[in-house]
């Protein structure tokens, strides 16, 4: 009955504001782009031709065919690598949240509801992270694991463990008085099932919140660390990667190179951060000094 | 209070030891790195000598207790790539990273704040609106395009500042010679500023989104409510009443920002060519300079724990709940 | 807390100074000293030194500004003729197993001492010592490639240098071995001698700040022609635009690594200009003969000598050169460079055709996908640029049917794997020679064993040549064993030579530099 209605206020909320709703649908068409891309991109993103590179948009090469977005350093076509990349970067960001979202609330979780001993240990671990800069750890880690997105994904999910953890510890804390997990516990409920079924829908609104903020900083993420040599292999095309190829060819005035895969990235980061936005004042106004 | 100091800094020695193993441990795993440290045609024979001459050749064990040892008496090793101790080496660049980190500190005070207030008070207005929009994308910008571009158009374009470089200001300062450091501000701060606002740009908007959500919230509550009925000026109200209770989350947020921005400034420092402390450790564990990575790491650690036991002695002070109950 | 009154105070000052600094930026850097801007060289690197020892140095970028510090007892020309310079003559003894030099008179140090014959063998001896624990280049490649045994002092001017056995490329090596003062090198501790040189060479240390730049002034004590310029900055400039830029904007005189496709805006600007040159730097694809790479399908493959000659014609090396570096190139055809090349051998041409039928006829035809073997290739991210190249063998490779993966690795994963010989099947690397002699070309491959033989390539027709080389002296026999030993190599060896590494210089419109195909940057007595 609650989640009913919280749909359809958030329906509502949804098309009265203009933003989000914005948000919302530019979401939708890049991951539109993320599933369908690949099979409507025009040309193989990998394949190179450097008689034709560094086209600028709507230039033909000698055979007369067309580049709508314009080709890169190796000849690719960019318009292909920016649907593949969508695939890359989209799937990079949410797995990399998912993984660390469930990880630290996971984590989170267990310090609030036992307390004690558990509870410092997983704590002190969330210190021991917090002790260096995040881009310090992904760089040490990267350079330990190997390249590969898998690895990508691992070092910037376990990288936000930490702000999950921190919250749901948090609101544990305050749900386990509660009577109805006093009530469950009476009634001999297993301490995974009160987890799971009863404590976890619970603290899941501000959980969400800073889900789709993180989407955010972890695409931002990607993309500094593509910068730095640390992000996909360059065989495999991503918005970040292709950022970072485009910085010595901006002096020249090549700016296609950088701006689709930049306002690709702006777009998305811009979505996720709006929805953040208009998702916490619908779910929990006032999570704003919760997220310490 | 002061048993919860003391309770909180052994915690914060726990937690620098396990940085430092954790960190050991990784540059290791990749086997060792003479071979970054030989000449291009060095033979098999000499590899083998400097092997010996670096001290990998001893099992990993005793190459830790080595690093401990001296980490007691002060002595972090000595740098593979320079050749000279590794701890003075860190803290040198240290002050270039803090000076574009305050630069950027100051940015989003100075600017943030107010910027956040004024969304604030004119919220739902279309000055609310641009504040928002410029804050929203100054959070979805990679800084590195920023950066590239601040050159390119402001530097090499407009040719208004210079294009990388630098004028020491905490340095002398540091130093305890005052009249250097102001000799050389008016000179330095033209290569701060790019440096500094490619970073600050981030900060800054995620502070003006901050101060306003915070500002909003208190401007909801009853207590301000009151203050405008008893007919104070609204700029009384929003100053004293409205801001001061604001300041907490916002002293919170500065405080790990400042840890942020001090991650954030290895590709920055690149860049801009800020010989900075985030360019010397990303350079450091690109070639497994294992002492100098020890001794920067140690160093962050010990800054950004430092920090948060500051943050939390003033959130104890600000916030009495915290201070007196456990 | 401050009252808020105050704290906008202060913002409203440090506003108003940011923005009275906001004027046209000056040429000129503000930095120590007021010396002339004419009279100024200011060269832009990628990375600081890391050590100014004279013993110790091992990259690049530090033995450009250690050259200018110190002196050697030979130096080498830009065209790869050995010179006297703190050095007068030489003489071999008859077994070959010393050479005595003659030190040229009125020789001093910065601090005024004089530069003996004492000083010189010193220098040797302080590189060799065991209990310094140096891991430079004198002490990890030029003492040993000489069979240095010792220096015995003859003389104030003179001195003896013993070797192992009769080495010809000995005066080469020895133009690497940076000569400098015993006195204050004798008090300095190995810390305090990495950050304090006591010059010996035309210039001084004036300043260093880490990282930022290094300001090296006129050494008055220096008797010998010296470059004109009173003082050399060298600026850390990492990223690439960044130092694109600065050239650009006319605060930098010369610049290294230009990016191939910065090239054309450089050259249009009307403040600097571009030279290229053909270095020395041998790049490669490497076939590694290693045994654990023979179970793999490509890597048992490209122990075949049939299948190794096939992929010589599958790489379209001048178009490589000419579309992805924007100079041109012709594709190397020996593994030595071209003005100490008189083998005559010509270099393969691109002929996929050919390079088809080829491995068709040595039994490894297309499969039903098109691909004959699948492959893999490592490389180093970045190494000289050349990611691009990389990327574009792997596509040449892939159309002719070798499906090729290609692996691009840091340099702290990469140099490990390579020195262990364990990089492969195939990898991408660019190795050093030299302008003066084809022997320091061709010791890549000194032995099938030897630590920089990186295939493990162990054809006996090849090295048998080096048994031949150690027994005569003679020039022209010499000659003719190289010359075989090249055909060798050029009909079954392990490389697939793709060219000759060009450099790319930036250098400002105001000065008159050349580069030098040996990568280093010196600068000229006129």
């Amino acid at each position: 009955m609650k989640s009913r209605a919280l749909k359809s206020k958030a329906l509502r909320s949804l098309l009265r504001a203009k933003w989000p709703l914005l948000a919302v649908i530019l979401l939708f068409g890049i991951t539109l782009a993320a599933v369908i891309g690949p099979s409507v991109a025009p040309r193989d993103p990998n394949r190179q031709n450097i008689i034709a590179r560094l086209k600028h948009p709507l230039q033909a090469d000698r055979k007369g065919h067309v580049f709508i977005l314009g080709t890169d350093g190796l000849g690719r076509d960019v318009l292909s690598r920016l649907l593949y990349g969508a695939r890359v970067s989209l799937v990079v960001g949410l797995v990399a949240v998912i993984v660390g979202g469930a990880v630290g609330t996971l984590l989170g979780m267990l310090a609030g509801y036992f307390g004690g001993w558990t509870d410092d240990v997983i704590m002190r671990l969330a210190d021991i992270q917090l002790a260096l800069p995040f881009i310090l750890l992904a760089i040490i880690f990267l350079l330990v694991l190997g390249p590969g997105v898998l690895n990508l994904i691992l070092v910037l999910g376990i990288g936000q463990w930490v702000t999950y953890a921190r919250i749901a510890r948090g609101q544990t804390i305050s749900q386990r008085e509660k009577e109805y997990v006093e009530a469950a516990k009476a009634l001999g409920q297993p301490t995974a099932s009160i987890l799971v079924s009863e404590i976890l829908p619970n603290i899941l609104a501000p959980l969400i919140i800073i889900a789709s903020f993180n989407v955010a900083s972890v695409i931002l993420a990607e993309a500094a660390l593509s910068f730095l040599g640390l992000g996909v292999p360059p065989t495999v095309p991503s918005w970040g990667g292709m950022l970072a190829e485009s910085r010595d060819e901006l002096l020249s005035g090549r700016w296609w190179l950088a701006f689709f895969p930049g306002v690709a990235i702006m777009l998305t980061v811009l979505s996720f951060n709006v929805l953040g936005d208009w998702l916490r004042d619908l779910l929990d106004p006032r999570s704003a000094a919760a997220t310490r | 209070m002061a048993l919860y100091m003391i309770r909180r800094l052994s915690q914060s020695l726990l937690v620098i030891f396990g940085v430092s193993v954790i960190t050991f441990l990784a540059m290791h795993m990749g086997g060792d790195p003479t071979y970054l440290y030989v000449s291009e045609r060095a033979s098999n024979e000499e590899i083998i000598a400097t092997r010996a001459k670096l001290g990998f050749d001893k099992p990993l064990s005793v190459q830790y207790l080595r690093f401990a040892e001296g980490l007691v008496h002060g002595d972090l090793g000595t740098s593979l790539t320079y050749r000279t101790p590794a701890l003075p080496v860190v803290l040198k660049r240290f002050p270039a990273t803090l000076e574009l980190t305050f630069f950027a500190l100051t940015v989003a005070v100075c600017v943030g704040i107010p910027l956040g207030v004024l969304a604030a008070i004119n919220q739902g207005k279309p000055l609310d609106g641009g504040i928002m929009l410029m804050a929203m994308f100054g959070q979805s910008m990679p800084n590195f395009w920023l950066g590239i571009m601040l050159i390119l158009s402001v530097g090499l374009g407009l040719r208004w500042l210079p294009i990388s470089g630098r004028v020491p200001l905490l340095d002398p300062l540091l130093d305890g010679d005052l009249d250097t450091m102001l000799a050389n501000l008016p000179h330095a701060l033209p290569y701060l500023i790019m440096p500094g606002m490619t970073i600050a740009f981030f900060s800054l908007a995620r502070t003006s989104r901050l101060v306003r959500s915070s500002m909003l919230e208190v401007l909801s509550q009853d207590y301000v409510r009151t203050a405008r009925s008893k007919g104070l000026t609204e700029l009384r109200v929003i100053m004293h009443h409205a801001f001061r209770n604001a300041q907490l989350p916002v002293v919170t947020m500065l405080g790990l920002e400042f840890g942020f921005l001090l991650g954030g400034v290895v590709v920055v420092e690149t860049i801009f060519s800020w010989p900075g402390v985030g360019r010397l450790v990303f350079n450091a564990i690109n070639h497994r300079d294992i002492p100098l990575v020890q001794a920067a790491v140690l160093t962050f650690s010990i800054v950004f724990v430092g920090l948060n036991l500051l943050v939390d002695l003033l959130y104890a002070q600000l916030d009495p709940r915290i201070r007196l109950g456990s | 807390m401050l009252s808020s009154a105050a704290k906008i105070l202060v913002c409203l000052a440090i506003a108003f100074m940011a923005v009275s600094m906001l004027r046209r930026h000056p040429h000129a850097a503000v930095s120590a000293g007021t010396a002339p801007v004419n009279k100024t060289l200011t060269i832009a690197q990628s990375t600081d030194a890391d050590t100014l020892d004279p013993a110790d140095e091992n990259t690049i970028p530090t033995l450009n500004i250690a050259r200018l510090l110190f002196g050697t007892l030979y130096r080498v020309s830009p065209t790869g003729q050995l010179q006297a310079y703190l050095a007068e003559s030489y003489q071999y003894a008859e077994d070959g197993k010393s050479i005595t030099f003659q030190l040229r008179p009125g020789l001093m140090c910065e601090d005024g001492e004089p530069l003996t014959a004492r000083d010189a063998a010193y220098s040797f001896e302080r590189a060799a010592d065991p209990k310094l624990k140096f891991t430079g280049n004198a002490t990890g490649f030029v003492l040993p490639a000489l069979g240095y045994l010792g220096a015995r002092v003859d003389g104030k001017l003179r001195f003896t240098l013993l070797i192992k056995k009769y080495n010809p490329i000995a005066i080469g090596l020895i133009s690497e071995l940076l000569i400098s003062c015993q006195a204050p090198y004798e008090k300095m501790t190995k810390e305090q001698a990495a950050t304090h040189p006591v010059a010996s060479g035309p210039y001084r240390l004036a300043q260093w700040t880490h990282d930022d730049r290094i300001v090296l002034e006129r050494n008055k004590y220096f008797p010998l022609p010296a470059p004109k310029y009173d003082r050399v900055i060298f600026r850390v400039i990492p990223e690439t635009s960044t130092r694109a830029a600065e050239l650009i904007a006319g605060d930098v005189d010369i610049i290294t690594n230009v990016s191939p496709d910065q090239i054309d805006v450089i050259n249009n600007s009307d403040t600097a200009r571009v030279e290229s040159i053909a270095s020395v730097r041998r790049i490669y694809v490497g076939f590694n003969q290693k045994q654990k790479f023979a179970s793999t399908p490509g890597g048992r493959a490209i122990r075949d000598p049939a299948v190794r000659l096939a992929l010589q014609y599958a790489v379209d090396v001048p178009t490589m050169c000419e579309a992805l570096l924007r100079t041109p190139c012709t594709r190397a055809a020996t593994m030595v460079a071209p003005n100490n090349d008189h083998t005559g051998i010509p270099p393969y041409p691109y002929d996929p055709d050919r390079a088809e039928r080829l491995l068709d006829a040595a039994g490894y035809p297309r499969g039903k996908d098109g691909v004959r073997f699948e492959i893999t290739m490592q490389a180093q991210r970045d190494l000289y640029g050349d990611t691009n190249v990389m990327l574009a063998v792997g596509q040449y490779l892939t159309d002719i049917g070798v499906k090729t993966d290609v692996q691009l690795l840091d340099p702290s994963v990469y140099v490990p794997l390579i020195r262990q010989h364990n990089a492969g099947p195939l990898y991408f690397q660019g190795t050093g020679g030299a302008t003066w002699s084809p022997l320091y070309d061709i010791s890549d491959l000194t032995s099938p064993a030897s630590g920089t033989n990186y295939t493990n390539w162990a054809d006996p027709a090849f090295f048998d040549g080096w048994k031949q080389l150690d027994a005569t002296r003679d020039p022209a026999a010499m000659d003719a064993i190289i010359s075989h030993m090249l055909h060798v190599f050029h009909d079954r060896g392990p490389w697939l030579l793709l060219f000759f590494q060009p450099d790319s210089y930036g250098v400002s419109n105001r000065i008159h530099w050349q580069p030098r195909p040996d990568e280093a940057i010196t600068l000229s007595e006129d």
